[in-house]
Formats: structure tokens, C-alpha cells, sequence
């Protein structure tokens, strides 16, 4: 009895090496894979959150600026302006910049691209921003 | 309970040669008629005699395709939506018409344009997935009131309602949004599904209690509000009725008559269909007949069906041969 469970075992490590190797080369790639990926997720999340950033503070300081030129003046169409741009002011005030999480990111995100539509078209700015995006290079004198 | 009726046609006329007619619209004198198309003109048409000439042609107003015109509430003005991203507010002068303000604002193609029945309120909608809302006041001045993006794809029809203000969009994303305003905003109170491809068209019934939408699916569905007990602000609509199996491919439009309450659907299998409700169906859930069918209404798609709001029974189409046609619609009731 001892001698043929001897005899399995000798063979054993031998017979199952290549599926022994699979799983632990299995094992190992899984972890290296994971910490890439966690790399390239943080990477990733990075960008696009500084990019949803950029985009949400634009219109904040668009609106802050706005709201500067249009306090002082008392004509009916200025208040109107002035409204709009508070209501633009009030969503970009209640975006949660802390959780990523959030599940009613999208939906908050078109209302505030909306609203800043809304308040461009009353302002007769068009909103072809792409001379900004491009940065400031080039400048000439 | 067979409601039979029949369709007569009174004249063809070739409004847009050599380029589809997207959409025919009545005064609401029901005296002449506005067409557009893809030759970028506008033409206003009136009855000389027996037949419908053409009164006056706007073709600078646009650099690309006229989708929809709509006209206002007390007749003066007209608005023209373009696939070049603008909506134009035509003035009638006494010698035709002159281009009073053009809208801009959308990204992309405009595919509708509607007057609220107060007049003092527009609704535009686009490729751009979203829904504008414009205000006119004493002078003559629009201002954009809110912008909404609740569609997920191309926007192809808004519609308000006859009586309270409440606009309904359709869209490529196969659903209907519900606008109403809350504190000087608009927002999307309710989305209706149920369709299975995308809704081209929507028109309220003479009263507003109910929708009827037609689809790419090939189906028309009525819908109604319902009215939650609790008196939640939350608003469900539900489908109360699908006509299907009467349309061989895409519905483009749909048009609900003030007058007599038949329902008119225009067709991408060339037909013009008529139906009518059966008056003594449970009005929660509706029966509607094929009242009359014209197989070959044009000789290719027909994209708007339009009932004329003063006289019974007289309709309007067009088709992408460039034509619209005007039909008399009979039926025993």
C-alpha cells in the first residue's frame, strides 16, 4: 500500500508540472495585471477628472466674470442676464467634487452644459471656445 | 362598427423639383399652405380659383435644407427650422414675407420648430440631442428661456400642447420627453417608452387629454396621462393603445384633425392612411379603424400629413419626389 502511494507521488509533481506552471504563471500575471491596471486606472481617472474639472471651472469663472459686468446695471435685459448667470453660478455650486461616485454625474453634468448654452445664447457669446483650448501659444506683438 | 371612408384627390402640385418636400404646414386661416424642402426654399401657396399657386418663395433664408416650418398662433409670422443649424422668424408683409431674426444656438441640424399656443413661446430641437426653448416678447425679440438635453440622440419633434404649456419631444433614442416649467426653468417631467425605434412625430388630440406618436417601428401609440392619486408631482404616461400591422414601413408622421378628431398618418411605404376612433370603445383604452388607405399617395416616402384647420376633411401631404398633394377626406360621420 505504502509503496504504490510512494510510486504516485514521485510521478505526480512530475506529470502535473506543466499544469502546476500554468497556474502559478496564471497567479503571478494576475497580480503583475492588477497592479498595471491599477496604474493606468488611477492614470486614467486622473485625466478625465481634471478634464470634467477644467470644463465645470470655466463656467465658473465665466459666470463670476459675467456676473461682475452685469451687477451695476440696472436695465430690464441685464437683470434677466444676471439671473441666468446666478442659476448657472447655483448648479456649479452644488456639484459634489469629492465623490466620484456620484450617480447623477451625467445628468448634473448636461444640466450644467445646458444652463451654460442657455446663458451664452442670452449673451450673444458664441460658444466656439476652441481659440481658449488651444492654449496661448503663439502669442505675437 | 366600420367607419368607412374614402379620399379623393383634389391636386398635385410640384413644389420642390429635383428635391424632397420635408414638410407642408396650414395657416390658422387654413387659407394657404407653407412647404419646404431640400432645395433650401420656403413657398407659400393659396387657392386661385380651383387650384393652389405658388404665392411667394423665401430662398435665402437658408444654406442647407428647410426640415419644418411652422406658423404662429395669429397667422404673421413664420418659423423655418434648416439642417444648417438655424431657425428663421419670418414677418408677412403685405407682398410677401421678410426674414425678421435668425436663431442660432444649436450645433447641428435643426429638425423642428413649434409655435406654443399662447405665441409667445418656441420650441426648436436638433441633431444636437437638445430641446431649446424661446421666449418673444412685445418687440419682436427672442431669448433663449432654457436649453434641455434630456435625449440621449437626434431630437426629430416637438409639439406643444393645445392648451397648458407643455411641450413633448421625440427623438432617435426611440422615447418622448414631457417639458413643463418649474421656476423659469424647463425641465423633462416624464419620458414615455414603448416604442422599439426611433419616434419621428407626435401631435395632441383636439382637447389635450391625449398623445399619439408614430415610429420607425411602424406603429402609432396614443398615450395618456395618468393621474396620480397622491398628488405626487411625479408624472406617468401610459400607452393606452398601439395601432399595428396597418403600416408596411417607417411612420413618419402623424396628424390628429381639431375638427373631427380622425387621425392622419403619412407613410415610408408611399401611403396616406386615415383612422378613426370608435366612439363607443372605453375612452382608457381606445379602438381605432382604418377609415381609409391610399396605397400609392405618392411614388415615393410621404414625410408629413397636415389637416387644415378651418375645413373638414381637407388634407395635405408631401413626399421626397419633391410634391405635396391635397386630398378631401370623406366619411360618413
Amino acid at each position: 500500500m505504502a509503496f504504490v502511494s510512494n510510486g504516485d507521488d514521485l510521478f505526480d509533481p512530475i506529470v502535473m508540472a506543466d499544469n502546476r506552471f500554468h497556474v502559478e504563471g496564471y497567479q503571478e500575471g494576475f497580480e503583475e495585471g492588477t497592479r498595471q491596471g491599477t496604474i493606468e486606472g488611477r492614470n486614467h481617472g486622473r485625466l478625465h477628472g481634471a478634464k470634467l474639472s477644467a470644463e465645470v471651472s470655466f463656467y465658473n469663472g465665466f459666470a463670476l466674470a459675467w456676473k461682475c459686468l452685469l451687477e451695476n446695471n440696472s436695465d430690464v435685459k441685464a437683470r434677466k442676464r444676471l439671473k441666468a448667470m446666478e442659476s448657472l453660478i447655483g448648479v456649479i455650486k452644488n456639484f459634489p467634487y469629492e465623490d466620484p461616485q456620484y450617480e447623477k454625474l451625467q445628468e448634473d453634468m448636461e444640466r450644467v452644459r445646458a444652463k451654460f448654452r442657455q446663458v451664452c445664447s442670452l449673451l450673444n457669446v458664441s460658444t466656439d471656445f476652441r481659440e481658449y483650448v488651444r492654449g496661448s501659444t503663439g502669442m505675437s506683438f | 362598427m366600420e367607419m368607412k371612408g374614402e379620399m379623393e384627390l383634389l391636386q398635385r402640385v410640384s413644389a420642390h423639383p429635383d428635391a424632397r418636400c420635408w414638410y407642408v404646414e396650414w395657416n390658422p386661416a387654413g387659407t394657404l399652405l407653407a412647404s419646404c424642402g431640400g432645395d433650401r426654399a420656403i413657398r407659400i401657396w393659396g387657392k386661385e380659383g380651383d387650384s393652389w399657386e405658388c404665392k411667394c418663395v423665401l430662398s435665402d433664408g437658408h444654406q442647407r435644407t428647410v426640415r419644418k416650418v411652422a406658423w404662429s398662433p395669429c397667422g404673421k409670422y413664420l418659423a423655418s427650422a434648416s439642417f444648417d443649424a438655424t431657425t428663421c422668424i419670418w414677418k408677412k408683409t403685405d407682398d410677401g414675407f421678410e426674414s425678421l431674426t435668425v436663431l442660432e444656438g444649436h450645433e447641428n441640424e435643426v429638425k423642428c420648430v413649434a409655435w406654443a399656443p399662447s405665441g409667445n413661446l418656441l420650441a426648436t430641437c436638433s441633431r444636437d440631442k437638445s430641446v431649446w426653448i424661446w421666449e418673444v416678447d412685445e418687440e419682436d425679440e427672442y431669448e433663449c428661456v432654457s436649453v434641455v438635453n434630456s435625449h440621449t440622440q437626434d431630437v426629430k419633434h416637438v409639439a406643444w400642447h393645445p392648451t397648458q404649456e407643455l411641450l413633448a419631444s421625440a427623438s432617435y433614442d426611440n422615447k418622448v420627453c414631457i417639458y413643463k416649467e418649474e421656476d423659469d426653468d424647463w425641465e423633462c417631467r416624464a419620458t414615455l417608452e414603448g416604442h422599439e425605434s426611433t419616434v419621428w412625430s407626435l401631435t395632441f388630440d383636439p382637447e389635450g387629454r391625449r398623445l399619439a406618436s408614430c415610429s420607425d417601428d411602424r406603429t402609432v401609440k396614443i398615450w395618456k396621462e395618468s393621474t396620480a392619486g397622491d398628488g405626487s408631482s411625479d408624472e406617468s404616461w401610459k400607452c393606452i393603445c398601439t395601432l399595428s400591422g396597418f403600416h408596411g414601413r417607417t411612420v413618419y408622421d402623424v396628424a390628429w384633425c381639431r375638427l373631427t378628431g380622425a387621425l392622419a398618418t403619412a407613410c415610408g411605404d408611399d401611403g396616406v392612411r386615415v383612422f378613426r376612433e370608435d366612439p363607443t370603445a372605453d375612452p382608457e383604452q381606445p379602438i381605432f379603424f382604418l377609415s381609409a388607405h391610399v396605397p400609392k399617395a405618392h411614388n415615393q416616402d410621404v414625410n408629413c400629413v397636415a389637416w387644415n384647420p378651418k375645413q373638414t376633411g381637407l388634407l395635405a401631404t408631401c413626399s421626397d419626389n419633391g410634391e405635396f398633394a391635397v386630398w378631401k377626406y370623406n366619411s360618413d360621420i
